[in-house]
């Protein structure tokens, strides 16, 4: 009897594997891994944000994870990666997410950071003028406790950020 | 270690179950997808009617029906009277008008004086191959009847199958609407060059590479074939001449290896290479090029409407667009930002002046080292000087305004082509003396009706003749073009409504 369990066993766990090879290809599991842009319009939610961001003047510079990821550490890059992977599986899957997608106040915090890096001479004399206008609690590294695209609200991916925003994009296409 | 099946077992199961659940909800989410980004089909017999797509894409035909905008008509033979001495004796000496909005090419093609009268479909100077990037009617013809036979026989010889005005499957897939260029010689000019194909680019590059489809350098080369009756036949074939560079030295060499000459000035009898325009060619050794901003990032900005965004389809100068054209990227004022474009335009126009002139006067005074008795010996290199300069002068000014995508090239090319003028009309002083002739002075061309004069363009005969053609053969393609079910009557009403342009009606 233990044999045959046995060798059930194996057979349901070689099953397993296979199926479990299959999800990794379905699900596109490895394009996760890199920083192609393209990776965030596996699924059709950012479509909007993908084409948005295509076509602005930070595209020439900058791709999505070098603004939403950490770019100093690669342990705290991938604790994001990893945070921001699970939440966006878990909504996608029980599609529980907004049709306008709203970042949330830990991925603010981390493109703010990378605002002020790539822009530093920018923060730092907002930072040494911000005791002259507003001067609210310091959360994120500019005095203000602002953030940056409060002003800038176009930065980069424009004021719109529903679903059918940008009907039949072309680079959106890309990766069909 | 003992190994618990009895425990593993259903793990193992449980776990299949839930990967196969999640699979089957990646399946779902993933036809979602490609549902979503699906795009209207339109037909294959449809492709090249842009009304056609109107229903599917309303904002990009909306837009793109605002190039009816650009209606301004500007003759350069007026503002620039020299260009009839440089062009004597070929159809720029007889109209030449700053290019209008894209609505209005296959009218302005019909309308030009250079495309002359023809009385029927074998009749004209101009041959089929001036179509080419007017209208997508043209890559529609292409694949009826074949490139080459497309290439064949005279321009009057579609008067009535090319009405559409160059719109959306000049640059769209009509499944898919990706971008796709449908006439041939881009890419083969690109593999000449060692350049990736069209297919091969990057979506950025090909918001470019669509443009490059006309905005180029190109010649007709003479192919000899054999059609499908059996007849020999000469297609005059638009060719890129990309062979050694994108540069105006580099189709110069490809020209004269291959021997071509677009026509031979009638005063001085240089043997003259006509410039097409190179827009594309001189706005990749530009700034903007260089930092690998595409043509549409200007051209075609990504704009608002309601919720939802597009490229404005209205194509025209970003400067009328300065607020999501240059902005995104500039953090100068619109006015400091025109004030440079401003500064860019007057620096090329007083070298651009320069070298017409210089051009215009060593064309004249050929002509009258002819007159007194000197050889075409004489002037093989002085023919050949001015060939040079008005080549550099003509690529540098002959395209959409190259002293803004590539200022330091265009002066550069205008500086080299007066040089090359000056040598020659050194040299022609020289010669000139040796005749006993001193003190020469070119005769006036400071007037439009001056410099046609001495490039002898019967101008009236011209109007009535193409006012005539207008009246018979055009009305008639027109109305061809309409039971054929090539255009769309509503377009022909709104064409013909829009037809009383024309520098030579308007005067």
């Amino acid at each position: 009897m233990i044999f045959s369990l046995k060798k059930l066993t194996i057979l349901v766990a070689l099953i397993a594997v296979v199926v479990f090879g299959y999800i990794i290809y379905a699900s596109k599991m490895p394009s996760y891994l890199s920083s192609d842009p393209k990776a965030c319009i596996n699924c059709h939610v950012m479509n909007t944000q993908y084409a948005t961001w295509q076509h602005s003047s930070h595209a020439r510079e900058a791709t999505c994870v070098e603004c939403h990821l950490p770019t100093d550490s690669f342990i705290e890059k991938y604790v994001a990666k990893s945070v921001d992977g699970w939440n966006h599986s878990v909504a996608f899957t029980m599609n529980t997410y907004d049709h306008a997608l709203k970042i949330s106040d830990y991925g603010a915090k981390r493109v703010q950071k990378n605002c002020i890096s790539c822009h530093s001479s920018i923060a730092s004399t907002v930072m040494t003028n911000a005791d002259k206008y507003h001067n609210f609690d310091d959360q994120s590294g500019v005095e203000s406790g602002r953030k940056c695209w409060e002003c800038h609200q176009s930065v980069p991916h424009g004021k719109v950020r529903g679903m059918t925003t940008t009907p039949f994009n072309l680079g959106v296409k890309e990766v069909n | 270690m003992k190994i618990n099946y009895k425990v593993i077992l259903p793990v193992l199961v449980i776990a299949i179950i839930s990967i196969v659940a999640l699979t089957s909800n990646i399946k779902k989410n993933e036809d979602d997808r490609v549902e979503l980004n699906k795009t209207p089909e339109i037909s294959f017999e449809d492709r090249a009617d842009n009304e056609k797509w109107a229903r599917y894409y309303p904002r990009q035909y909306g837009s793109w029906i605002k190039t009816k905008e650009g209606d301004a008509i500007h003759d350069l033979l007026d503002t620039k009277s020299q260009l009839s001495v440089l062009f004597a004796g070929y159809g720029f000496a007889k109209d030449y008008n700053a290019p209008r909005g894209h609505f209005y090419a296959v009218q302005d093609n019909t309308n030009s004086l250079r495309t002359g009268a023809p009385k029927d479909d074998n009749t004209g100077p101009m041959p089929t191959a001036c179509w080419t990037c007017k209208s997508p009617d043209v890559p529609r013809l292409m694949e009826e009847d074949g490139e080459l036979e497309f290439f064949t026989g005279k321009w009057a010889r579609y008067g009535n199958e090319i009405k559409n005005t160059i719109g959306c499957y000049n640059c769209h897939n009509n499944e898919t609407a990706m971008l796709e260029v449908h006439v041939p010689h881009l890419d083969r000019g690109l593999i000449a060059a060692g350049l990736p194909t069209f297919a091969e680019s990057t979506h950025q590059v090909k918001r470019s590479l669509v443009c490059a489809s006309c905005h180029v350098e190109y010649y007709f080369k003479k192919e000899k074939y054999t059609d499908k009756a059996g007849k020999e036949q000469i297609a005059k074939v638009v060719t890129l001449p990309w062979k050694y560079g994108l540069t105006a030295e580099g189709a110069e060499q490809y020209y004269d290896e291959v021997g071509h000459t677009d026509f031979k000035n009638k005063i001085s009898k240089v043997p003259v290479l006509k410039t097409q325009h190179p827009g594309y060619e001189l706005f990749l050794t530009g700034i903007h090029g260089q930092k690998g901003v595409s043509c549409a990032d200007c051209h075609m900005p990504y704009t608002q409407e309601g919720s939802v965004k597009y490229s404005d389809h209205q194509l025209q100068n970003p400067l009328n667009t300065m607020d999501r054209s240059c902005m995104p990227c500039h953090r100068e004022s619109e006015e400091k930002l025109q004030d440079i474009v401003s500064q860019k335009y007057v620096r090329k126009d007083q070298l651009h002046e320069l070298a017409m002139d210089n051009l215009a006067k060593a064309h004249l005074e050929i002509a009258k080292a002819m007159e007194v008795g000197a050889t075409d010996e004489e002037l093989v290199e002085v023919r050949s000087l001015v060939r040079k300069g008005q080549w550099r002068w003509d690529y540098a000014v002959a395209s959409h305004p190259a002293f803004f995508h590539a200022p330091e090239e265009t002066l550069r090319l205008l500086s080299v082509g007066n040089d090359y003028a000056m040598q020659a009309r050194v040299l022609l002083v020289g010669i000139l003396a040796t005749k006993g002739v001193m003190n020469y002075s070119a005769p006036d061309f400071s007037t439009k009706e001056a410099a046609q004069g001495l490039a002898g363009v019967p101008l009236q005969d011209l109007i009535d003749a193409k006012l005539a053609f207008k009246n018979t053969l055009e009305k008639e393609w027109n109305k061809q073009a309409v039971q054929s079910g090539v255009w769309s009557e509503e377009m022909k009403v709104r064409v013909e409504s829009a037809d009383e342009n024309a520098s030579y009606i308007i005067n």
